[in-house]
């Protein structure tokens, strides 16, 4: 085909096009994604059963995992549509990882020297860094699904950015179950798969987000 | 640069209003810096140029609800450019070809319907060849007509076209060389 019957016949469809209302589409992916993570929670690992007494600390769990989708989301929009640079977008969604380090660091500190290896790992293998992603998958499926009609050029970066917003609400339906409530425990491991869900993210980007 | 994005924006905001003939015209603008563009970048596969112009006003076209007119036009088209531009090339798995670092600017600095002017060209020299090899060479190469079409049209076999083009052609790049001389 010529370049300029091409020109034509995409002009001759130029039906008006409405202005994008992203954050509200965002937040709905996210509460869509929560909802789905909290049923998988119900289903096959439980709400703790300590929830009434335990609230308090649950919500504060929830609140530091949510702050990771906070910081990941508007970075995730700027890089959803062409020629916008990231900026201190980038700035949010690094310093996010450095509370993470500095509440698991302080909170070491305040153990006594003897506990710290306990309250560090839990005792186990630290299950949330294999499940928190399984709960963050509803979240990202609907991210990623709010991505195909946008436009991202920064395929590895954007992967990345929904990846870890996508990992806070996993974070966050999991911290319903969770029965670790060491302050360095819950910062260190949820802070690794949040983590582990940008580096998939990433992945999963470069590869299937193509347009 | 600050003219371009001027009358690109004012074009573009048209045309996601619906106005059909600004959004041709934005189209065909764009066209002449893309072709401009492409070409000196791909100038090892001048083949891939025209096909990224039109993959790049498809993208643009399909894609222009991202636009948000609080920022500029030029970085968006640019971004888009250099998107399809490296995607092409992930797709055909070309090894050492650099891909340009350079910024919004390099696409807008070069605008013209070179398109136009090499053709016109062209048809000057094609007067010099032979009647069976201009006319394949005219329905193939200028009008875009597949080789099996040419055939059927001129009443020719397809391989007396081919044979007719790679002769053509020859003696055309010979002219042109002449002609730069």
């Amino acid at each position: 085909m010529r370049t300029d019957d091409l020109i034509n016949a995409l002009a001759r469809e130029t039906e008006p096009q409405s202005r994008l209302q992203l954050p509200g589409a965002a937040l709905r992916a996210l509460a869509a994604g929560l909802a789905v993570g909290v049923a998988l929670v119900v289903i096959f690992l439980n709400i703790r059963p300590d929830i009434g007494v335990a609230l308090p600390v649950v919500l504060a769990k929830a609140g530091f995992s949510g702050l990771a989708s906070a910081a990941a989301i508007p970075l995730l929009l700027q890089l959803s549509r062409p020629g916008r640079a990231p900026g201190w977008r980038i700035a949010g969604l690094i310093g996010f990882f450095v509370l993470a380090f500095l509440i698991a660091a302080v909170g070491l500190l305040g153990e006594a020297p003897g506990d710290r290896m306990s309250a560090w790992t839990g005792g186990k293998f630290p299950w949330c860094v294999a499940t928190i992603p399984v709960l963050a998958a509803p979240a990202g499926g609907f991210l990623f699904w709010l991505m195909r009609d946008l436009a991202p050029t920064q395929l590895g970066l954007t992967g990345a950015s929904l990846g870890a917003a996508a990992g806070g609400i996993g974070a966050m339906s999991y911290a319903m179950y969770c029965p670790m409530d060491s302050q360095a425990f819950v910062a260190t491991w949820y802070g690794v798969a949040i983590g582990l869900c940008a580096a998939v993210g990433a992945l999963v980007g470069t590869r299937f987000m193509r347009w | 640069m600050v003219e371009a994005e001027a009358k690109l924006k004012a074009l573009m905001l048209a045309g996601l209003g619906g106005d059909e003939a600004a959004h041709r015209q934005l189209l065909t603008e764009i066209s002449t810096h893309l072709r401009a563009y492409f070409r000196f970048r791909l100038q090892a596969y001048p083949e891939d140029a025209e096909d990224l112009v039109q993959e790049t006003l498809i993208a643009i076209h399909t894609k222009r609800h991202t636009y948000d007119p609080a920022y500029p036009v030029t970085a968006w088209i640019y971004a888009i450019a250099r998107y399809r531009m490296i995607d092409l090339y992930r797709r055909r798995k070309r090894r050492g070809v650099q891909i340009p670092i350079d910024d919004v600017e390099g696409l807008f600095a070069n605008a013209d319907d070179a398109a136009a002017d090499a053709k016109r060209d062209v048809a000057h020299l094609l007067k010099h060849l032979p009647e069976k090899q201009r006319a394949a060479i005219t329905l193939v190469k200028l009008e875009g007509l597949s080789v099996h079409d040419a055939a059927q049209r001129l009443n020719l076999s397809e391989s007396d076209i081919k044979i007719s083009i790679h002769r053509g052609m020859k003696k055309l790049s010979l002219l042109i060389t002449e002609e730069a001389a």
